[in-house]
């Protein structure tokens, strides 16, 4: 196993010391330095450099997944992968942009309320006078932990045509919907139900980047709809965990000052907790962000993009024109895309919180971004 | 699902402070066992419908209960499935991955908070760089790389590509400054060598950071999905969530079987579940350790 | 991050990428471009199966392994979860297995590129298959792989329920219309009509029954957009409409078959895979098999039909053609008929097979007017475009769904 051969670097320096003057260590340093971090930067270069510029050559290509990429037979096509997705019109821009459809509504509903509903949880369990509220932020936080295929498995079975959501919504006398097998908007089935069946022909006529105006507002499919209440339901416990650090740090004196002053508890959260947390929400809305444009596992799991594309995230589109199309050079150049929404959203991220906490030392959590969140 | 009541409930204007105190309290109270289901009952639901018949699980969801109980989905998981095979290679993975990570992570981490070797603030600016990187969008030049270098559908593929991390690199570097620096030069004053100081002097001081990058790394790797799909294709490699997949998307023939499903989810969530119930204050740390440095 | 730490950053990159460069260019690609080595004596063969089920998987298993012992060689059989994904990466490692399934529908990408090996010519006796499936897997004029079987489309309608809802064998529809009526009775009583896959590959049939198709007879315009199609997709739009007719995922099924099976529909539309199928998974099950109802201009169905195809890459391509040829020959397709359900892709032994399977005769009969599938390359997003629209045919505009295939086929042949 090549553990072995990459261990070999990091043992050398176990050896007996050789030299103790003042140089003698700077150098041995320089060297120890150099053979402590060499396993990783191996392992982080060719597994994640290197890939990036493969990515980048390979979305400049037609390869069709026949032998290596890397040979002069390869046809270069220069910007064509990226001309089908944002300018030629055709199936590989509509199937892109329905991708990148669906992922905006994702965001959009996904971020607002797994912040809201971490803050919520973290307020409560913050609270001095319940007891109990460490078993409760473990029960909240325990979804994050777990494994999104399983998980997915689990909602796969909650949100059957017959299962358990549905039945619930029955208690309440409501109808569920066929989860995973409407295609249909939400914004559309409302207006349904209001009687307005057919899309007005305003908007179904033309519109933007190959979809018509219908497609780009009609809004998540509740095959989507329910991939999105999973990823609340599984992040949302760690960035309550965000929060309640923040919380903890919210000086009690200054809320007691302000019960004083006769605030209001709405007042005294909306005046005095909220602008002291505001670097937490920072952070929380733009993990959130940078998480939600990977969503991939439970779509891999869950629907596989059906009812009719509407759960095709980028990330799954990407994935899927590749190992299943065999189009390397349009997969490549869609995960391109993607990574470029994401690395900008993570520089606008560090400028924000650079901007914000100034002086402060590097916080390394920021980074890390809870999967498919 | 319940997602839309986001704030404790608002409560009466003004009135007997102890009155106020104790609606205060229920209604906290109520939103944590709301939640706390919310949370919770999906787990609750998996357990008992894995114990189910399959016109029971299909005709009760919402029933913990099993009526009538039976282990028939777990007998089919063993006897039917390669659980036991993706059970053993998820073991293997993990526990090396584990390993792996925890030493190179620490090494690289000493090495840039404490060695004096040039290069040093760029590679520390790489580190922090590439824990932007996400993984998902290089799923197709990793697997390009893995082909490149032949460990494309073997064990070494699936571990070596994970066997270090930024993240970790990070964690560690932060703990090892909080190290003072005295217990270090004592060592070195006697004599140790680098490593030897690293080993024996600093790495044991660093016991709660290791055993947070430890947590993190087991959970990981163990619910690690996509470097499993690019990774390797041979059935007799797949590790628990790829064949867990496999399983759910599996085409004709194999049916919906939600008992079976669901029991292999839930074999496949029990270690991580239960490492959560005995180092639950690491995985905390883990989830948000700069928060309270900041 | 300040911009020179980024700078910092990018250059501690480019350098590791520099580093890492020459390592990486070791081996790992097979980029000879000519044939790959050939090696003779006893072959370890390599074989990916897209199984139906258990019953074929343990069936190619027992047949593989028969041939390995008499044979001299070794036969592994591996049932892919994800047939067309394992061997997308399988082929682009340059490591395929030697002898893999190919769909009828995916065989001209295969081909296309490169990767499959045109042994037609070394098989015995190729005349002996039918010809509508020998030009389903011919390319450029060459035969490149022995067809392993072929199924047609049929009506399953359970027995059982059919009485419970008060019909009888005069009630068996044979036309559109009377398929109407019937669904009507059968959702008076409260019950599911049809379980209809939402794919091409049984909403197409009724295309066929109306005289249209989606592509022209040689296969090379796509004819979707025609007013015998539209009316064919209006009609099924009527069935799904109206609750006569439900998808699999609505009756929470994988499948039509399990639909059936688990009796939440009366009848269902689905090929000869669904007698093993059943066998298997619900014994108990009574149901018997009719042909498909006419449309307005006769009768149709679909056909599909699989081959053993042998890699370029193969090191045993001798050995994988013998192997080949013992999986085709007439007595062991008869036995994987028995095994799995499907039907023989060798005339000489279509009158053994009636005579064995005699309730399956609609689904021979049907080889006379089915239609194959569309067997061009680079069509397979185009088709999942189709499937997009036709999973949401319920509340969709059939007209657009065809001519929005039309447009994207015409794109992907003409590009």
């Amino acid at each position: 196993m090549a553990t072995d051969t990459l261990a070999a670097p990091g043992t050398t320096p176990a050896g007996p010391p050789r030299r103790r003057s003042g140089g003698g260590i700077r150098s041995n340093e320089n060297l120890a330095g150099w053979l402590f971090v060499a396993p990783v930067i191996v392992i982080l270069g060719l597994f994640l450099l290197l890939p990036i510029l493969m990515a980048l050559w390979v979305s400049l290509t037609d390869w069709n997944g026949q032998g290596s990429p890397f040979t002069g037979d390869v046809p270069f096509v220069g910007g064509d992968n990226y001309a089908q997705l944002f300018t030629d019109d055709g199936l590989a821009r509509r199937d892109f942009m329905t991708a990148i459809r669906n992922n905006i509504y994702y965001v959009g509903i996904v971020v607002p309320v797994q912040t809201a509903l971490a803050l919520g949880l973290a307020l409560v369990v913050n609270n001095r006078l319940l007891k109990g509220k460490g078993f409760f932020r473990s029960a909240f936080y325990f979804p994050s932990v777990t494994s999104s295929v399983a998980i997915s498995v689990v909602f796969l079975f909650l949100f059957a045509n017959s299962g358990a959501v549905n039945r619930l919504l029955a208690l309440f006398g409501l109808d569920g919907p066929e989860w995973f097998a409407d295609g249909r908007g939400v914004l559309h089935l409302l207006f349904g139900a209001l009687g307005m069946n057919e899309p007005p022909a305003a908007l179904t006529s033309g519109g933007p980047l190959g979809l018509t105006w219908w497609d780009w507002l009609s809004g998540p499919s509740v095959a989507m709809t329910s991939i999105i209440c999973l990823v609340i339901w599984t992040t949302s416990g760690t960035f309550m965990l965000m929060y309640l650090a923040a919380l903890q740090n919210v000086p009690v004196a200054l809320d007691e000052a302000s019960t004083l002053d006769g605030a209001s508890r709405w007042q005294r959260f909306r005046y005095v907790t909220l602008p002291l947390i505001k670097p937490t929400t920072f952070l929380v809305v733009t993990l959130g962000l940078i998480g939600s444009w990977q969503v991939f596992d439970q779509v891999y799991v869950m629907s596989q993009g059906d009812p009719a594309k509407t759960t095709l995230t980028p990330a799954y589109l990407s994935y899927r024109t590749a190992f299943r199309d065999f189009d390397y050079g349009s997969g490549a150049a869609i995960s391109f895309v993607l990574f470029l929404i994401i690395i900008l959203l993570t520089l606008f991220q560090r400028w924000l919180m650079a901007d914000r906490d100034g002086t402060r030392r590097g916080r390394w959590w920021r980074r890390r971004v809870p999967e498919g969140s | 699902m319940a997602v839309l009541t986001d704030r404790p409930a608002p409560v009466a204007r003004r009135g007997d402070r102890g009155v106020r105190a104790r609606v205060n309290r229920v209604l906290g109270y109520a939103v944590l066992i709301f939640f706390g289901l919310v949370f919770l009952y999906p787990f609750v639901i998996q357990l008992g419908n894995s114990l189910k018949t399959e016109p029971d699980a299909a005709a009760n969801p919402l029933s913990p209960f099993p009526d009538p109980l039976t282990l028939a989905g777990f007998d089919r998981i063993f006897s039917g499935t390669n659980f036991p095979l993706w059970l053993g290679n998820s073991l293997l993975v993990t526990v090396l991955v584990t390993l792996g990570r925890v030493f190179f992570d620490s090494l690289a981490g000493y090495a840039l908070a404490r060695l004096r070797f040039r290069g040093r603030a760029g590679l520390f600016a790489a580190v922090i760089a590439v824990m932007a990187v996400p993984g998902v969008v290089l799923l197709i030049p990793k697997f390009l790389v893995l082909k490149q270098i032949g460990l494309y559908d073997s064990y070494a593929g699936l571990i070596v590509p994970l066997l270090a991390d930024a993240a970790g690199v990070f964690i560690m570097k932060q703990f090892f400054e909080s190290i003072p620096v005295s217990v270090e030069e004592a060592a070195r004053i006697d004599g140790a060598g680098v490593f030897r100081t690293f080993w024996s002097v600093v790495l044991p001081m660093a016991r709660p950071a290791l055993i947070t990058l430890t947590i993190l790394s087991f959970q990981g790797s163990w619910n690690e999905f996509p470097h499993s799909l690019v990774s390797v294709q041979d059935p007799d490699l797949f590790t628990l969530p790829r064949g867990l997949a496999d399983l759910v998307s599996g085409s004709l023939g194999k049916g919906t079987q939600y008992p079976l499903k669901l029991g292999a989810a839930l074999l496949a969530t029990i270690p991580v579940a239960v490492l959560f119930v005995i180092f639950q204050r690491y995985f905390v740390r883990g989830a948000n350790e700069g928060a309270d440095k900041g | 991050m300040t911009p020179r730490t980024f700078t910092r950053a990018a250059l501690a990159g480019v350098a590791a990428v520099a580093l890492l460069g020459s390592a990486a260019c070791g081996s790992g690609f097979d980029d000879s471009a000519g044939d790959t080595k050939q090696s003779s004596g006893p072959a370890s063969l390599q074989i990916l199966i897209g199984s139906s089920g258990d019953a074929e998987t343990k069936a190619v298993q027992e047949a593989a392994a028969k041939w390995a012992s008499s044979s001299g060689n070794t036969a592994t059989v591996t049932p892919a979860q994800d047939l067309t994904q394992q061997l997308g990466q399988a082929l682009a490692g340059g490591t395929p297995p030697d002898v893999f399934y190919v769909d009828a529908s995916r065989f001209a990408d295969f081909a296309s590129v490169g990767a499959l090996e045109p042994y037609g010519d070394k098989v015995s006796n190729t005349d002996d298959f039918y010809e509508s499936l020998r030009t389903a897997f011919t390319y450029d004029g060459k035969l490149y792989c022995a067809p392993k079987d072929f199924s047609t489309l049929a009506l399953q309608i359970n027995t059982d329920l059919w009485t419970k809802a008060g019909l009888t064998d005069a009630d068996v529809p044979t036309t559109w219309d009377q398929l109407t009526a019937v669904s009507q009775k059968i959702k008076a009583k409260g019950q599911v009509a049809l379980a209809l896959g939402d794919t091409r590959d049984r909403i197409g049939a009724f295309l066929v029954q109306n005289g249209g198709w989606l592509m022209s007879k040689d296969g090379k315009q796509p004819t979707a957009d025609t007013p015998e199609n539209l009316q064919a997709l209006q009609y099924v739009k009527s069935l799904l409409t109206n609750g006569y007719a439900k998808f699999p995922k609505q009756l929470d099924a994988g499948w039509s078959g399990e639909a059936f099976g688990k009796g939440k529909a009366v009848m269902t539309i689905e090929g000869n895979w669904i007698k093993g199928a059943l066998q298997n998974d619900f014994p108990n099950v009574k149901y018997k098999v009719v042909p498909l109802p006419a449309g307005p201009k006769g009768q149709g169905t679909l056909s599909f039909t699989q081959c053993w195809g042998i890699a370029a890459k193969s090191k045993y391509k001798e050995q994988a053609i013998k192997f080949v040829e013992a999986m085709t020959a007439g007595e062991q397709q008869i036995a994987f008929a028995k095994a799995f359900g499907v039907m023989p892709s060798r005339q000489s032994v279509s009158g053994q097979y009636t005579s064995a399977f005699p309730a399956d005769k609609p689904f021979i009969d049907g080889a006379a007017y089915a239609q194959g599938p569309v067997n061009a390359p680079k069509m397979d997003s185009v088709l999942r475009d189709l499937e997009a629209g036709l999973q949401g045919l319920a509340t969709g505009d059939p007209k657009t769904i065809l001519a929005n295939f039309d447009k994207n086929a015409k794109a992907a042949l003409g590009g």
